[in-house]
């Protein structure tokens, strides 16, 4: 179950990899696309190309959040803001909120059930909700596609090359602002796809974003901010420390297991597995 | 013990305002204006804390929970006397707040901000899910203070609270403590540089924000009767938020202005709860788009254009600073 929150703690990661600015808004864009996808499947698609419908719903989340990041973040960088975290966490929460009102506003406070993508299955003993395993299948496919992208190609190596330097890069021809503008497009493309690929695990409302976000920021923590590595590590340790608790102590305190984990990682090792103490200029 | 330097004459022409006002008004508004002193605490503790001394938490409505979960439970299943609940709730969340504080303020930054939003959600989880304890969905009954529902006496309950938290957060402002906690947001490494224990003095700010949240959430509890899981959601947090950038982040006044007008909006477009929040976080937005200081540096702006055409002599650039 941890790797399905993996595509919202790789995004937000990733986001904090290349501008250091954490979106609280990330939920929301993972409701949008959630919602994106509900719409086509109902209404356009139906349910056999619900694999077209993740790709649209990503595809609007990317240019929704580019779109964002052009009129809200980029002035950030462009030199009329003094306090960049405050900004950038108090903007993205304003969002948070302007998004989940919209969606009420819009669509009503009500729960709708996207037709499933395919009906139960079994592998070899293990009986298993088609939703869940599509939507696994459809994670590490997005996974596998994502870091093709950012290992092999030359994009993928400029982003890694803005994170680890942002004016370094200038003297190689690489133009920040639109790497931020494409890199916030990703980070929110990947929650897009992900409430796509969740949606009738989790349902389509307007406080569908919260829990995946809850998760997400937790598997950050514990990884250790801007650690890709670290997001699988912790996903998976916080997808095994549920589990435990659930079995063994109660499990209606589902979530409260994985903010034990959490704290016992931040006592022990305080920036996460496998973060990096960070300097301050 | 440097001289408190306050200009007396307003504050307390506000003041007087605020106590004469229930007279003239219905139960309903004196009902409301009690809720907005609440938000009023909540918004100036948070300042400090957000404004301040940069260190975002996003709990601070979580403490308020907290603190009127513990009294209302220890009330109900030990019996003790209603002050010795309210005393011992604001002491635990003294203790989880410097606990959380020292885990997650040696790190700069962000990690304050997750910390404390996965604990937010955290706890209004567990409230939920815990009914047979805490009663759930379906809400706790509380003691009522006065045990009375008449809001005129929880009114000026609230508002010397209130008067009591700015009055408090005045002083900590003013003292070298406040210098400290200014000079930990404007640059961390150059305070520590400078021999400021930046730890402390952010667990400091940590707890005395949270403390004061959790006591506002006591007498919030004792006043309302019924406490749930609701004022646990994330919506008010932001709510917190936005009263504090409306108003104007870092000035003594700016949060309570902003409490008040917002609360007065809010109860203005009260048929419409989505359109108003849809307008709320849009000018959050814009103000810190455009404009960083809120009603409260606009209003000053307007006044000094006033004073400038009258006089037509140019107004100092001194009397921007503090």
């Amino acid at each position: 179950m941890g790797t399905l929150y993996c595509l919202m703690s790789l995004g937000v990661n990733f986001i904090y990899g290349i501008m250091k600015v954490i979106n609280w808004a990330m939920g929301e864009f993972f409701m949008i696309g959630a919602y994106v996808q509900y719409l086509l499947i109902v209404f356009f698609l139906g349910v056999r190309y619900w694999y077209i419908g993740v790709f649209i719903a990503a595809l609007s989340t990317f240019f929704l959040g580019a779109f964002v990041q052009k009129i809200l973040i980029k002035p950030m960088f462009i030199g009329i803001v003094e306090e960049k975290t405050e900004y950038a966490t108090i903007v993205t929460i304003a969002m948070a909120i302007l998004f989940r009102n919209l969606a009420i506003f819009i669509g009503g406070p009500y729960i709708y059930t996207p037709p499933d993508y395919a009906p139960p299955t079994r592998i070899g003993p293990l009986p298993l909700s088609g939703n869940n395993f599509i939507a696994f299948i459809g994670t590490i496919a997005i996974l596998a596609f994502f870091f093709y992208f950012l290992k092999r190609t030359w994009i993928g190596k400029a982003f890694q090359a803005v994170s680890q330097n942002r004016t370094g890069v200038l003297t190689a021809g690489i133009d920040v602002l639109k790497f931020d503008m494409i890199a916030f497009g990703i980070g929110t493309a990947l929650a897009g796809a992900g409430g796509a690929l969740l949606a009738p695990v989790l349902l389509v409302h307007p406080l569908c974003g919260v829990i995946p976000t809850v998760r997400g920021f937790e598997i950050i923590v514990i990884g250790g901010l801007g650690s890709i590595p670290g997001v699988f590590i912790a996903g998976l340790s916080l997808g095994i420390a549920e589990s435990l608790g659930a079995a063994f102590i109660n499990p209606s305190f589902i979530d409260i297991y994985g903010f034990g984990l959490l704290m016992f990682i931040l006592l022990i090792k305080p920036y996460g597995l496998f973060g990096k103490p960070e300097r301050s200029v | 013990m440097p001289k408190l330097r306050l200009n007396y004459f307003g504050p307390l022409f506000f003041l007087l305002i605020a106590m004469i006002l229930p007279f003239f008004l219905a139960d309903y508004w004196i009902y409301s204006l009690t809720i907005t002193l609440y938000y009023v605490v909540m918004a100036v503790t948070w300042n400090l804390l957000g404004g301040y001394t940069g260190q975002f938490s996003l709990s601070h409505h979580t403490f308020a929970v907290i603190g009127s979960y513990t009294s209302a439970l220890l009330i109900i299943k030990t019996g003790v006397p209603l002050w010795m609940g309210m005393v011992s709730s604001w002491m635990f969340n003294a203790i989880i707040s410097v606990l959380l504080g020292i885990l997650c303020l040696r790190m700069r930054g962000i990690y304050l901000a997750l910390t404390t939003w996965a604990f937010a959600e955290i706890v209004k989880t567990y409230i939920r899910m815990d009914f047979e304890f805490t009663g759930g969905d379906r809400g706790l009954k509380t003691l009522l203070f006065f045990k009375t529902m008449n809001p005129l006496p929880y009114y000026y309950l609230f508002l010397a609270f209130a008067v009591l938290t700015i009055i408090v957060i005045a002083i900590i402002m003013r003292s070298r403590i406040g210098y400290y906690l200014r000079a930990i947001r404007n640059d961390e490494v150059a305070a520590q540089a400078m021999g400021v224990d930046i730890v402390r003095w952010k667990v400091f700010a940590f707890m005395v924000a949270s403390v004061f949240a959790s006591m506002a959430g006591t007498l919030y509890g004792h006043f309302t009767g019924l406490i749930s899981p609701v004022s646990g959601e994330f919506y008010e947090m932001a709510l917190i938020i936005i009263f504090v950038v409306i108003g104007g982040m870092r000035s003594q006044t700016g949060p309570v202005v902003g409490a008040v007008s917002v609360r007065f909006l809010a109860e203005v477009l009260k048929k419409w709860p989505e359109v108003r929040m849809v307008i709320l976080a849009s000018i959050v937005i814009l103000i810190m788009r455009f404009f960083n200081g809120g009603l409260i540096e606009f209003l000053r702006k307007v006044f000094q254009r006033i004073r400038q055409r009258k006089s037509s002599e140019p107004v100092s650039a001194y009397s921007k600073i503090e």
